[in-house]
């Protein structure tokens, strides 16, 4: 026995579903297949680990949906519960979702069948005729991220039609890497941001004013600014497309991530952005912002190498493995070396998280504020595993969490991903 | 310096965004003159005529006049040079223009906030009703007076031809299939309204006649040897004529073209109040 997937759609299924990758392809060159009872899941994180995407197929979207866990019994009588580890590449599983009008027209059917055993995902398009077109990919064995992020408690719920979010990618060149949302409770901001060195670069600064009744729904708790990574909307705006449905964007203050989500009852499709820690003064002078540029784009996995470490912080962490990498040899723990090599910044944020991790084994709750603020928050990370000697920083700057089991879960509010 | 300018009206909104289209496909950076009544664009730092009188390379120069804006107000840098040049890079104000596709009104205005800026404000109506409104500050540079001689079309002698051009799509369309065959196309009319556009490779040759197509009554063009019929040409790139001819559908009121014998072309085109004219120098 072993954890498979198989599941079958029609033509118009696949449409969606090839949409989907389409969408997480432009978040990152990996993703992972990650079915279960809820659904299959397509889930990615891009490489900085600023911007996470998961599309949830529930069982019903699908002609056929079948899978399993396996559950390996142990002497202990702890059974662990192993599911299907696969990651693709984008560069294997893009270009069979290519063309995805004609496939909606021709295909009759279109199977994808995984078994953990196997290494290899294989996607079936049955055509008119008896014609049939396999696919074989090889996938690699990792445990999938999840993100817990709590829409309820967002403070600030926009609800909008995407042909608003598409106006306003347009305005915005390319060039440009992060864009502000300001808003009111009376209106909403769009605007180039002003963190970049705008009195130097020959950059074009745009805003867009949008009044709060093109809104389908429109709560602000509070004034609120937030900045973030402009290309990665244009992944949940391919993705709508293929809904029908409005984009639900969820935020709060700015540190904290940002979700973009659409829901129409078969897929739910969820995108969470890091956002730009507000500066301790922005008085700063344009050497320390560009620092913090460089800060917050080695968005670090923070943890430290070395020291076996248990503390109260790290228990509600959940003891799913880390993800392996695609070069065995270069395991999480020589991450903090590889980081180590560049800029001098990233050095000395290095630097700073092993003095953190210093402090924070003797005393959990003292709280290292100027390094945290100065950073897009981590949003998830891969929880310690007892193989490997990660071991992670104060989970209080991070504001979602990364688990696979139900039990972590005091209350049943939080939503995962 | 003062300069605040306001379109509004669907048909002179997309002749300003085909100008400005035009301009940014062009040349990447342009000089934008603001005269008392009119807009004029020009590539910035032009070099095109060398010594004694040859053309090196092409250049485009735009002229808005007043009454495209629904309002126009500036003033230059002082009484007697009433003028302001400023330099800006021609995408900026592309990008700017495109998205007022659609708009109620587009407003111009030269702001200093950090930097010189030329504000780009534009307003969208929305389908409920409340308009949505976009603002671009394009950062400029305003150009010292020494600089200013060189934003001005070189003045030329009469052309040796002039002929009205065939229809828009016609000409773009053969031109176009002739940039798939080769980089050369060879421009040659005459003072009884013929023209051919040609061209030849080792293994084709393709050769379009037009007639019928009427001279500008005023053009003091005459052949070099007199004779009404004989063709005058000019040998240009195609890719450079087809960059002209590309872009959003329009229908000028006039579009003609001059040729000096083996040495310029140029085409001009008015609509309402915009005229464009292009230069390509012979290869």
């Amino acid at each position: 026995m072993a954890a498979m997937l198989k599941c079958v759609m029609s033509g118009s299924q696949v449409k969606v579903f090839g949409k989907a990758v389409q969408a997480l392809s432009r978040i990152s060159d990996e993703l992972w297949l990650d079915p279960s009872k809820k659904g299959l899941a397509l889930r990615c994180v891009n490489s900085s680990r600023s911007a996470y995407g998961c599309v949830l197929f529930s069982p019903v979207f699908f002609q056929h949906y079948q899978w399993s866990d396996l559950v390996k019994m142990s002497e202990n009588e702890l059974d662990t519960t192993l599911n299907l580890k696969c990651k693709l590449g984008m560069k294997s599983i893009l270009p069979i979702f290519r063309c995805l009008n004609s496939l909606e027209r021709n295909i009759e059917k279109c199977k994808i069948f995984t078994r953990s055993d196997k290494c290899k995902v294989v996607i079936q398009f049955f055509y008119r005729h008896g014609i049939k077109r396999t696919h074989n990919i090889c996938f690699q064995e990792s445990q999938p991220l999840q993100v817990i992020f709590d829409k309820n408690v967002c403070t600030n719920t926009l609800m909008i039609q995407p042909r608003l979010l598409a106006d306003a990618i347009v305005l915005f060149t390319s060039s440009q890497e992060e864009v502000t949302l300001a808003v009111t409770p009376l209106n909403f901001c769009l605007k180039s941001s002003n963190e970049e060195s705008v009195d130097l670069s020959n950059a074009v600064y745009s805003e867009m004013f949008v009044a709060s009744d093109e809104f389908d729904f429109f709560q602000i708790g509070m004034d609120t600014e937030i900045t973030f990574c402009f290309k990665e909307l244009k992944g949940i705006l391919t993705f709508s497309e293929a809904t029908h449905a409005p984009i639900s964007i969820y935020f709060d203050f700015p540190g904290k991530p940002l979700a973009l989500s659409i829901d129409d009852m078969l897929v739910e499709a969820n995108f969470i952005l890091a956002t730009l820690a507000d500066e301790p003064s922005r008085a700063s002078s344009p050497q320390s912002l560009c620092l913090s540029q460089k800060r917050k784009r080695s968005d670090l996995i923070k943890k430290k190498a070395g020291k076996n470490v248990t503390s109260q912080a790290l228990e509600c962490i959940s003891r799913k493995a880390a993800p392996r990498r695609l070069y065995p040899k270069e395991t999480l723990t020589n991450i903090s070396a590889l980081e180590n090599c560049g800029s001098p910044a990233m050095k000395r944020v290095n630097g700073d998280v092993s003095e953190v991790s210093e402090n924070s084994v003797s005393n959990t709750e003292e709280v290292p504020g100027s390094l945290c603020l100065r950073k897009f928050s981590c949003m998830f990370f891969g929880a310690v595993s007892s193989d490997q000697q990660e071991h992670f920083n104060h989970p209080f700057d991070s504001l979602a969490r990364a688990s696979d089991s139900e039990e972590d879960m005091n209350n049943g509010s939080f939503s995962i991903f | 310096m003062k300069f605040r300018a306001k379109i509004t009206g669907k048909g002179c909104l997309e002749l300003f965004i085909h100008v400005s289209c035009t301009v940014a496909r062009l040349a990447k950076v342009c000089v934008l003159r603001v005269r008392p009544d009119s807009l004029c664009f020009s590539p910035a730092g032009f070099h095109g005529l060398r010594e004694a009188g040859l053309w090196c390379e092409a250049g485009l120069w735009c002229e808005v006049r007043r009454g495209a804006f629904q309002q126009f107000r500036m003033e230059g840098v002082s009484e007697d040079l009433d003028e302001i040049h400023l330099e800006l890079t021609a995408e900026h104000l592309s990008r700017a223009a495109r998205s007022a596709a659609g708009a109620s009104f587009l407003k111009l205005q030269l702001t200093h906030r950090r930097r010189p800026c030329l504000t780009v404000a534009v307003e969208l109506a929305s389908s409920l009703g409340r308009a949505r409104s976009v603002v671009h500050e394009l950062p400029v540079q305003v150009l010292p007076r020494g600089a200013w001689r060189a934003c001005l079309p070189p003045s030329l002698r009469a052309a040796d031809a002039s002929i009205y051009l065939p229809r828009w799509r016609t000409l773009r369309s053969i031109v176009e299939r002739m940039a798939n065959v080769g980089d050369h196309v060879l421009v040659e009319a005459n003072l009884r309204g013929r023209m051919t556009l040609s061209m030849e490779t080792e293994v084709v040759s393709i050769k379009s006649y037009f007639k019928n197509l009427g001279n500008p009554p005023e053009s003091a063009g005459a052949p070099p040897n007199g004779d009404l019929e004989s063709m005058v040409q000019v040998r240009v790139d195609n890719r450079k004529l087809l960059q002209f001819l590309e872009g959003q559908q329009i229908n000028p009121t006039m579009a003609l073209c001059n040729i000096w014998d083996n040495s310029l072309l140029q085409l001009v085109l008015v609509q309402e109040d915009v005229s464009l004219q292009y230069f390509i120098p012979a290869l």
